[in-house]
């Protein structure tokens, strides 16, 4: 047995707890997960059921775990792991699976394929073989949050210049981006890029929000790596800042992955030490929205509107209602996808997949699916409250023609909000540039 | 010392710019020098991060008048 294979078999050992030997024993092969993936429906071939790529693991168990396999492998279809097989096994949990959790909810036993699939990215991580650029983002925050002082500067530069912005886009000079602000209710996590934090910066404002920027970002690489350690030094940053500062509540930008995490992995990581509640950007405009503390035009939007679930905002997290109630203040023509809400289609972006530009093509293959519901709405704009989940549909829209514009939900909010000057900067124009045409259809009061 | 590879990013959102640097930094040989232009504000934390932990060396790294960030890594791993 070579180092690299010791590591992964000594990382699945680590591993195992009930859930996990759960799914590693319960399959009933009834291929009902099929349908469920949307890499199946985008390819119908054996490889994209989700219980044949459970099962590549799952012959490595056996073999691992039980004397009869170990001695007859043929008979149980177990296999020893070896090098070749590794490298299989990462090709298949990073590349033929986003971690969307659709074939979880659909299988009649509740086998969560995709804990064997973080159990199997956790593995490969360990030996060394998960995509390099994964661990590389992960190690480089991580290095963030060792070293504040080495950004800190520039980045409160660019913090203040963002400012000025603000000040013009809302015409109140007493805008305000408090970044490290002792004692502010709200701590409020972006995205890295000014296109995650100006729009939230101006409903916080309109809202008269008691609230600080993070120094940090919500992205969390670890994650998508299965590699717990590395997710727990990532969010230990944010954690940290939290605790420093006193706040009572953790808000996160429109970040699938990231909302998931600080919601349900991360209080388990740090027990004694997380007292904040947990919301995302979404549920922070629906309640400032029904509680009257923003502004914002009914008839905003004319045109056909869709939304995309996000599958860790929705079908993981229950964040469904929220941004509906949200669009239903603004848009005029919604039009819902079919299937949506919990049974939403994944748009094939999710569980690091947009960052591996070796898996680009397969990525975008997977994607048809979700094309194709878009294509049905007759929708000129897609709203998607997830990073990966907008760069996904906007690869989509160029490879099948889609003629859409995809926004964040909080960016439109922000232009339904009639501010009160038009919006400066080459930054703005650029963070607005998906309603532009609609804007130009139906211009601001001013 | 001379660039040995040009690269543009403008229009890119962290951490794209980081992501492709790592892919395209391979292309020079240990020792080299990689410049590029950005117009995501994130890059000015994220690619000292990412040198950082990766052990190539940020040579320069600079805001321009038209609101673009410029860069220079030299190749070491």
């Amino acid at each position: 047995m070579t180092a690299q294979v010791e590591l992964a078999l000594n990382t699945l050992e680590a591993q195992l707890n009930q859930p996990l030997e759960t799914a590693l024993e319960a399959c009933a092969r009834c291929g009902l997960c099929a349908e469920a993936c949307h890499y199946y429906r985008a390819q119908p071939s054996v490889e994209h059921i989700p219980a044949f790529r459970a099962e590549q693991l799952r012959s490595v168990y056996r073999y691992e775990r039980d004397f009869l396999s170990r001695l007859f492998p043929f008979w149980t279809g177990a296999k020893k792991l070896d090098e070749k097989t590794l490298l299989h096994l990462t090709e298949i949990a990073f590349s033929q699976c986003t971690l969307c959790r659709r074939c979880t909810i659909n299988c009649p036993l509740g086998v969560d394929t995709p804990l064997l699939m973080r159990a199997v990215r956790a593995m490969t991580t360990a030996a060394g073989t998960a995509p390099e650029i994964l661990v590389m983002l992960a190690d480089a925050a991580i290095e963030k949050g060792a070293d504040p002082s080495f950004f800190k500067e520039l980045f409160l530069e660019q913090i203040r210049e963002i400012e000025e912005q603000l000040r013009n886009i809302t015409g109140d000079p007493n805008a305000t981006i408090p970044v490290e602000k002792q004692g502010a209710r709200v701590l409020y996590v972006p995205l890295a890029g000014v296109h995650t934090i100006l729009p939230p910066a101006i409903v916080f404002n309109a809202a008269k929000e008691d609230w600080t920027l993070s120094i940090f970002e919500a992205a969390n690489y670890g994650v998508f790596l299965g590699d717990v350690n590395r997710a727990k030094q990532v969010a230990k940053r944010i954690v940290d800042e939290a605790n420093r500062l006193g706040v009572q509540e953790i808000v996160i930008a429109e970040c699938g992955h990231a909302y998931a995490s600080y919601r349900w992995d991360v209080p388990n990581w740090f027990p004694g030490q997380f007292h904040f509640k947990v919301r995302s950007m979404i549920e922070v405009l629906a309640d400032y929205l029904r509680e009257g503390r923003i502004q914002v035009d009914p008839n905003f939007i004319t045109e056909p509107v869709t939304y995309h679930d996000s599958c860790n905002l929705a079908r993981n997290s229950g964040l469904i209602e929220e941004p509906r109630f949200v669009l239903k203040h603004i848009v005029k023509d919604f039009r819902e996808m079919t299937p949506n809400k919990a049974e939403a289609l994944c748009c094939g972006g999710g569980g690091g997949l947009v960052a591996l530009a070796e898996y680009t093509e397969r990525r975008i293959q997977a994607g048809r699916p979700k094309a194709e519901q878009i294509q049905k709405t007759g929708a000129r704009l897609v709203v998607a409250a997830c990073e990966n989940c907008r760069l996904q549909i906007g690869d989509l829209n160029e490879r099948y023609g889609l003629n859409v514009h995809i926004t964040a939900l909080t960016d439109l909010v922000v232009r339904a909000m009639r501010l009160p000057k038009p919006l400066p900067g080459t930054e703005a124009e650029h963070l607005f540039e998906g309603q532009k045409e609609m804007v130009e259809l139906d211009p601001p009061a001013h | 010392m001379e660039v040995k590879l040009s690269l543009d990013f403008k229009g890119l959102l962290c951490p794209l710019p980081v992501v492709k640097l790592a892919q395209t930094i391979k292309q020079v040989e240990i020792g080299e020098l990689v410049e590029a232009v950005a117009t995501d504000p994130g890059v000015m934390a994220d690619i000292p991060a990412w040198t950082r932990s990766t052990g190539n060396e940020l040579v320069t790294l600079e805001k321009r008048d038209d609101k673009t960030f410029r860069f220079v890594v030299k190749r070491l791993k």
